[in-house]
């Protein structure tokens, strides 16, 4: 199973005169089976992507195809939605409940929308994943009163039922405690075995500790695709930290590309790209995901390197 | 400060868009256009403040319904838009905020009241007004119009708007406020007001102001003209309460709202919309919490199900979608409550509408249905809350999943549009179908309440669950589309309610073509006799074409179908040409069926039919007057003799007659030419004469013939001629089909299909001002009573002689006028038909021009009546045959109606001589009206007047009708006057003062009280007083009430014999040549017999149109020393005419009034004993009157049993003080 995103293009009026605002310019992925992180900041196009892949959102141009040449029919996703419907889970980013529909109730009512029809399936299917998301215990109380961490996990059950081959999450963790964060990461990893899940998030854990392959974006345009250990190791020896106080700041910006600075007890820590050592009380760091990111997103790498290196 | 910012944010945030200033266009419009298009009682002002009056009340109703959406918005955007968060927090008062907020949705509304007022002042003053239609400008008129009736009602829907928005937290509640106004105010009102009788509370609970436009019914054009609105009287303290309400409303929805969190179901939307119920937050325990970390790694296998998306799949999530919707509906509060209710109330509270004049009713199923089930293009009924209902929750089940916020999930499961729409529209349906449930229940508690035991429960099923529900089911269908297609929740409300408004006004639109208008069908109704009729198959038809364009809709629906919250034009388009190709099959399929059906349909109205406009029907009636009216004059022969042969079809809806007239030349010149009025565009064959007679003018579409006769007819000469016809439908027209000829009950009236000899006058348009706009010359509605030239036209009153031989199937009567000569029955002439009927009438004596043939499977009720042989009286006198021909089932009135006929016939020929046949017939036919309808010994009723069921004791008014129409037998035939204004008064007036001696002499003095009672109420209904004088009157009201009334009192004054000498003196007076009797020989026949002293009262009654005001302020009395009582009586008196268009004149009095004085009413005597009734010298203004009378009186007064016109009955008299 693969899914192909070839040339998407999206933009959205403005609402005063004739602007438009690019949320895609020009996106081309290759997504496997296993967990994918779509990483990007706030209002990077994050959204409008994955509402596109969900079927709820038209692309101005391109093509989506999932399906696997080799070994199967190849849905084109923008023409065929009942049949990525057929294989589709989808969580998204924040959505609402029948308050006064109880969750099982509701559970059952998805069940048939998903397509199960038999009686004994659903009811089965429909306690597994409450058990599965811890719902059971709370099975027979209104909506209306979960929190939002239990809705986000009744969100979970919907888009699990039918068991997606393709699963679509978008920026999921945003609202969970720490706990249920994990229990939610778990589920997914699990499900990414044999499905391609692709995960939104700005938040870089999330990718570094469940995704085998990453893109990031920003301003509706793909900055980087990698794998994230890949991308990791190649930025070994290229970071470099120091700490210094606030005021020295302005004075250390003007003199180097920071790409990211961050406050430790008061003090700041500076990370900078340089392919050498700058000197200057730098010292080298083991770099992370996150200056993958961040040196993706300051364009020290990436599909915006070229321009910037100039 | 903040008030004021707030304020004005809220207001231009209104202003920004465009859907508001699409309401106050569409304010405007309806402002400047219906004051275009209205036509007006004559003399009265396009700007009169009783027209502004009456539209101020109108918009003020299509506002309610349509404008209330900002106040729903106003109170309830921040938090649908979850923005509460932030405005809740910031340092504003309540006060501040919610008072700005209802302050700007207010001005809003004032505004779009105020462009109506724009388009009316504009319709008045703008471009192509007609100045001649306008009275001055006075600005008081718009001025307290919309101050005392538009503000008010404004502020007060404004207010409950805000309130039940406010506290349900959603704006869409404003809609079900305006609803519960409009049913409160409208529906409730009136029955309060006019069913229970509770005037005051009525006219209190009357927001909108419609007990205004039914009292104005009762001004003059002068009144409308000059009168204001005032605060004064109800009115004012309507304005205060309802000034109240809105007060209390505000304040009660300010202490409830809190600038608070809103925790889901906190709060009253239990009293009105969805969502809500014990939602309490769900603590999921620190237990709990830890096992999740616990157990995270440990794995729950889920149930691998294979999933197959067949058919089956996708009629199994249709089942589920309805299902959920139909629950979310019916769990809201008003889903199924507010229909629940009005069903159980309209069946609990039958008695008060089960009824004719006090007489209580059958509640056949025939007759409940006519409440039950309206057309859909019917506003004046209860149920318009079906459609206004149904357009709300097609809004909420359309965006349920959206406004729940759930929709990203939903729409994207496995479900292809066409199973989301069929689904939800499921949903709404089974709620329908609940609700026609409801209808039904209600139905059988209107007959349990009116000791009605036989429940037609198939005769529901098909009304109710049958045409009723697909009526319903199709607008819902249209409605659902609308809401999918606008995509914008309050567009679509909108969009939805000016689809309805178009339906329910589309005729006066001038849209006439059925198949124009959704939904509609050419009518039908149900029938005893005849059970759903020929009604059927063009009902069917059109439904079916209706259904087609539904299913076409439907198809566009879900190609437009939105699956996000993002629906911008383009990318609808570009999902439409996507589905496309799914659909296309089911495209194609309605579109054929759209043609084919609407192929037929428009085949049947306008090929095999002709399909007339009112406008080209009117056209028609002006051409024809144009094209024929010079002939008008031209002496024509006498139809002496008409010979039918009649051949009934029932089962085919279908009757062949083949007809002679024998013509007379009764005229003294010799006539070459014959004319014939035919009824357009019927087929009339085989003309031929018995002379040679050639065609000059063949119109088929005016209906006119001349036909040139080679020898002249001489005068006193005689010819014939003789035609065919089929009657029958050829298919269906736009007006349905024609009902003459019905499986059973049949009743083919003469007047409908046979050729009239002559041009006909009553033809022509009426309407002074129709005249004018087709361009002909001025004329009275009807000939002036001063008119000597039209006493000279007797075509009504001809005698002729009448012969016919009906044949009809085997097991049905056939009756026609005449003495039955023989019946007998034929074998088929071929092997596959029918053995069938045959009936020989023969008339013998004269019998007027109009008559009918009747068929149905009758119960015959036979009786005799034998005139009495006095001394003096007319010996040749033959007993009489009295038939009543019913339907087996309704023979509950039977032996009344042959009682009544039997003792009036007795009376009648005693009192004004002999009845002339040897037949008195009576028959039933299909039909809701309550009325009987008289020919020449032939009385026919439809089914409604076997309805009525008297109370043992109380009224027995189908008794009166009967003796009504037997009296015409001598009043309309026998005295047959000239065709002039007073004709009513010789007819019908004569008809009920008779019919109210026969109950007098058979059923006592004390029911016929009791009739008039009865009668006079009607005097109670805002009516105008401007009218001409009784010698001239002109309508059903001076024709069947003060007719009799004036009669009934100069009888008090004159004595009985000497009012019936007066009506003898008229049959005495029919003269053998014209001119013909009017009025006028009454008035003289009325003067000779009334004394001098009394001539004033004659003129009163009958040449002037005159009010008493009667009044007894006081009554006191006390006991003399010899032990009798003194009563002393302050009266007061004024007297009036008014003119015909409601110039008042004082009159002094001199006049004879009653006093009376009574005792008080014993135990078991049905009235109060008379200790003093006279005729006193009664002068103008107050006087006082000391009388003696022996006993102790409880109530006094002048004129008692108001023989006096005097509109306020009530204060004539007085309980008296001792």
């Amino acid at each position: 199973m693969t899914l192909q995103i070839s040339n998407i293009s999206k933009s959205y009026p403005t609402g005063r005169s004739t602007r438009v605002v690019q949320a895609l310019k020009n996106v081309t992925l290759s997504i496997p089976n296993g967990m994918y992180g779509l990483l990007g900041p706030n209002g990077a196009g994050k959204s409008t992507l994955m509402r596109i892949l969900a079927t709820l959102q038209e692309p101005d141009t391109g093509s989506i195809r999932l399906g696997d040449p080799s070994t199967g029919p190849v849905i084109d996703v923008l023409k065929q939605k009942d049949e990525v419907r057929q294989t589709l889970g989808y969580l998204p980013q924040e959505f609402g409940v029948y308050p006064k529909a109880r969750a099982e109730d509701l559970l059952d009512y998805f069940a048939i929308l998903k397509g199960i029809t038999g009686r004994q399936a659903r009811k089965e299917v429909v306690e597994a994943l409450l058990r599965q998301t811890n719902l059971w215990d709370v099975r027979r109380q209104k909506l209306g009163g979960f929190s939002g961490g239990m809705r986000q996990r009744f969100g979970v059950a919907v888009a699990l039922l039918g068991n997606p081959k393709l699963m679509i999450v978008d920026e999921p963790t945003a609202g969970l405690d720490p706990a249920e964060r994990v229990r939610f990461l778990n589920l997914l990893s699990e499900l990414g075995e044999n499905s391609v899940v692709i995960l939104s998030t700005h938040i870089v854990e999330d990718v570094s500790e469940l995704c085998t392959r990453m893109a990031i974006i920003n301003k509706g345009e793909i900055l980087l695709e990698a794998e994230p250990l890949k991308a990791i190791d190649g930025l070994q020896s290229r970071i470099w930290r120091r700490i210094v106080e606030k005021s020295a700041l302005a004075q250390l910006e003007r003199e180097h590309k920071i790409i990211s600075t961050k406050l430790l007890s008061g003090r700041t820590v500076v990370h900078i790209y340089n392919e050498e050592d700058p000197g200057n009380g730098f010292e080298p760091v083991t770099p992370d995901l996150e200056d993958v990111y961040f040196s993706t997103m300051a364009g020290h790498i990436g599909n915006r390197k070229p321009q910037v290196a100039l | 400060m903040k008030f004021h910012t707030i304020f004005r944010y809220e207001f231009r945030y209104q202003l920004s868009h465009v859907s508001t200033w699409l309401l106050f266009m569409v304010f405007l419009l309806f402002g400047f256009l219906i004051l275009r298009m209205v036509r007006l009682e004559d003399g009265v002002y396009l700007n009169a403040p009783g027209t502004i009056a009456f539209y101020t009340v109108f918009g003020s109703v299509i506002w309610v319904v349509i404008g209330g959406l900002f106040t729903g918005d106003a109170a309830t955007r921040d938090r649908q838009t979850r923005m509460h968060p932030l405005t809740y927090t910031l340092p504003v008062s309540k006060l501040s905020y919610q008072g700005a907020r209802v302050l700007a949705a207010l001005s809003l509304h004032v505004l779009i009241m105020l462009a109506l007022y724009a388009g009316m002042l504009l319709s008045f003053y703008g471009p192509g007004a007609k100045p001649q239609l306008l009275g001055p400008f006075r600005l008081a008129s718009y001025l307290t119009n919309f101050g005392f009736i538009a503000l008010p009602t404004v502020l007060a829907v404004t207010a409950i708007q805000f309130l039940f928005a406010t506290l349900s937290g959603r704006a869409i509640a404003s809609y079900i406020a305006s609803l519960v106004i409009i049913l409160f105010s409208q529906f409730g009102g009136t029955t309060v007001r006019y069913a229970l009788e509770w005037k005051v509370l009525g006219s209190l609970m009357d927001l909108l102001g419609t007990s205004i436009i039914v009292e104005m019914e009762g001004w003059t054009p002068i009144e409308n003209n000059t009168r204001l609105i005032l605060l004064e009287g109800t009115w004012l303290w309507n304005r205060i309460v309802w000034f109240g309400i809105a007060v209390a409303a505000l304040l009660f929805t300010y202490i409830r709202f809190q600038l608070a969190h809103v925790t889901s179901g906190a709060t009253w939307s239990d009293l009105l919309g969805k969502s809500k119920a014990s939602v309490r937050p769900v603590a999921q325990t620190q237990e709990e919490a830890s096992r999740i970390r616990n157990h995270s790694t440990s794995r729950t296998t889920i149930p691998n199900v294979t999933r197959n998306f067949v058919f089956s799949t996708y009629v199994l999530q249709t089942v589920a979608i309805g299902w959920a919707s139909f629950k979310a509906i019916a769990g809201s509060r008003a889903g199924l409550t507010l229909v629940a209710i009005l069903s159980i109330g309209t069946g609990l509270f039958a008695t008060e509408y089960m009824e004719w004049f006090g007489v209580p009713l059958f509640a056949r199923t025939q007759e409940v249905l006519r409440i039950l089930a309206p057309p859909l293009s019917s506003y004046q009924t209860q149920w318009i809350i079906i459609p206004l209902l149904t357009i709300f929750y097609a809004g909420e089940l359309v965006w349920r999943e959206r406004e729940a916020g759930l929709y990203e999930l939903s729409d994207t499961t496995p479900v292809p549009e066409s199973v989301l729409f069929v689904g939800k529209y499921i949903g709404l349906a089974l709620i329908i179908t609940t609700w026609m449930a409801f209808l039904v229940v209600a139905g059988i508690i209107n007959q349990l309440v009116m000791d009605y035991y036989q429940f037609e429960l198939d005769v529901y099923i098909r009304a109710l669950l049958g045409i009723q529900l697909t009526n319903y089911l199709l607008f819902a269908l249209l409605v659902f589309v609308i809401h999918v297609v606008v995509n914008q929740k309050y567009m679509g409300l909108l969009v939805a309610l000016g689809a309805y408004g178009y339906i329910l006004f589309a005729s006066m639109l001038g849209v006439e073509h059925k198949m124009l208008v959704f939904a509609s069908d050419t009518g039908w109704s149900y029938s005893d006799m005849s059970g759903f009729g020929p009604f059927i198959r063009p009902w069917l038809w059109f439904k079916f074409y209706w259904a087609s364009w539904g299913l076409l809709l439907a198809v566009i629906a879900i190609l437009f179908w939105v699956r996000s919250k993002e629906g911008g034009f383009r990318t609808r388009l570009q999902l439409a040409q996507h589905r496309f190709a799914q659909h296309q099959g089911a495209l194609y399929t309605a579109l054929a069926l759209v043609l084919v059906s609407g192929g037929f349909i428009f085949y049947n109205t306008n090929i095999l039919n002709e399909y007339t406009t009112n406008e080209a029907k009117m056209e028609m009636r002006a051409e024809y007057e144009r094209r024929y009216g010079k002939y008008e004059h031209t002496a024509q022969p006498a139809l002496a003799r008409t010979q039918v042969k009649a051949e009934l079809y029932p089962d085919e809806g279908a009757a062949d007659l083949q007809a002679t007239y024998y013509l007379v030349n009764r005229s003294k010149v010799a006539i070459d030419s014959i004319h014939l009025s035919i009824v357009p565009d019927l087929t009339i064959t085989g003309f031929t004469f018995n002379r040679t007679a050639t065609p000059v003018i063949l119109d088929e579409e005016l209906g006119y013939r001349i036909y040139s006769l080679q020898k002249p007819l001489a005068p006193g000469d005689s010819v014939q001629m003789s035609f065919q016809m089929r009657i029958g439908s050829r298919g269906f027209s736009n007006a349905g089909v024609d009902a003459s000829v019905v499986s059973n009950g049949s009743h083919i009236d003469s007047d409908d299909w046979m050729p009239v000899i002559g041009y006909q006058e009553n033809r022509r348009l009426r309407d002074e001002r129709d005249r004018q706009t087709y361009g002909l010359a001025s004329r009275p509605e009807r000939p002036s009573l001063y008119d000597e030239a039209a006493r000279f036209d007797t075509r009504h009153a001809d005698p002729m002689d009448f012969e016919a031989v009906v044949g009809t199937s085997k097991d049905q009567i056939a009756v026609a006028p005449g003495a039955l000569h023989r019946t007998w029955t034929e074998a088929p002439s071929s092997g596959s038909g029918q053995e069938r009927r045959y009936f020989h009438y023969v008339t013998n004596a004269p019998i007027s021009h109009e008559y009918a043939i009747f068929s149905a499977r009758y119960a015959v009720r036979e009786a005799q009546w034998i005139p009495a042989v006095t001394a003096g009286s007319d010996s040749t006198a033959k007993p009489v045959t009295i038939q009543i021909f019913h339907h087996p089932t309704h023979d509950a009135n039977v032996e009344r109606m042959v009682k009544s006929v039997q003792v009036s016939l007795a009376y009648y020929s005693q009192e004004f001589g002999p009845y002339p046949y040897t037949y008195f017939r009576v028959l039933e036919r299909p039909g809701p009206g309550r009325g009987m309808h008289a020919e020449a010994m032939t009385i026919d009723y439809p089914e409604g007047y076997s309805l009525m069921k008297p109370d043992p004791g109380g009224l027995d008014l189908p008794y009166h009708i009967m003796a009504h129409e037997v009296a015409h037998q001598w009043w309309g035939f026998r005295l047959a006057p000239a065709a002039v204004e007073g004709t009513g008064l010789l007819v019908e007036s004569f008809a009920t003062y008779s019919a109210m001696q026969v109950v007098e002499e058979t059923l006592g003095y004390e029911h016929l009280l009791k009739y008039l009672s009865q009668m006079r109420q009607e005097y109670e209904v805002p009516r105008s007083r401007a009218a001409p004088p009784l010698l001239r009157s002109n309508n059903r009201f001076m024709n069947y009430r003060k007719g009799p009334f004036a009669l009934f009192a100069l009888r008090h004054y004159i004595g009985k014999e000497r009012v019936n000498n007066a009506l003898r003196g008229m049959l005495k007076e029919i003269p053998a040549e014209p001119p013909l009797l009017t009025t006028l020989d009454f008035y003289r026949e009325l003067q000779a017999v009334t004394p001098d002293s009394l001539h004033y009262l004659v003129h009163d009654l009958f040449a002037a149109n005159t009010f008493w005001e009667l009044k007894t302020e006081n009554a006191t009395a006390k006991q003399t020393p010899a032990g009798t009582w003194q009563v002393e009586l302050d009266v007061e008196a004024w007297k009036v005419t008014v003119d015909s268009v409601g110039r008042e004149t004082n009159i002094p009095i001199q006049d004879w009034i009653e006093i009376g004085v009574y005792a008080p009413r014993a135990e078991g005597e049905p009235s109060a004993k008379v200790l003093h009734l006279q005729k006193h010298r009664i002068r103008s203004g107050k006087q006082t009157f000391i009388l003696n009378v022996p006993e102790q009186p409880a109530r006094a007064g002048i004129d008692p049993n108001h023989l006096l016109i005097d509109l306020e009955m009530s204060d004539n008299v007085q309980k008296v003080d001792i």
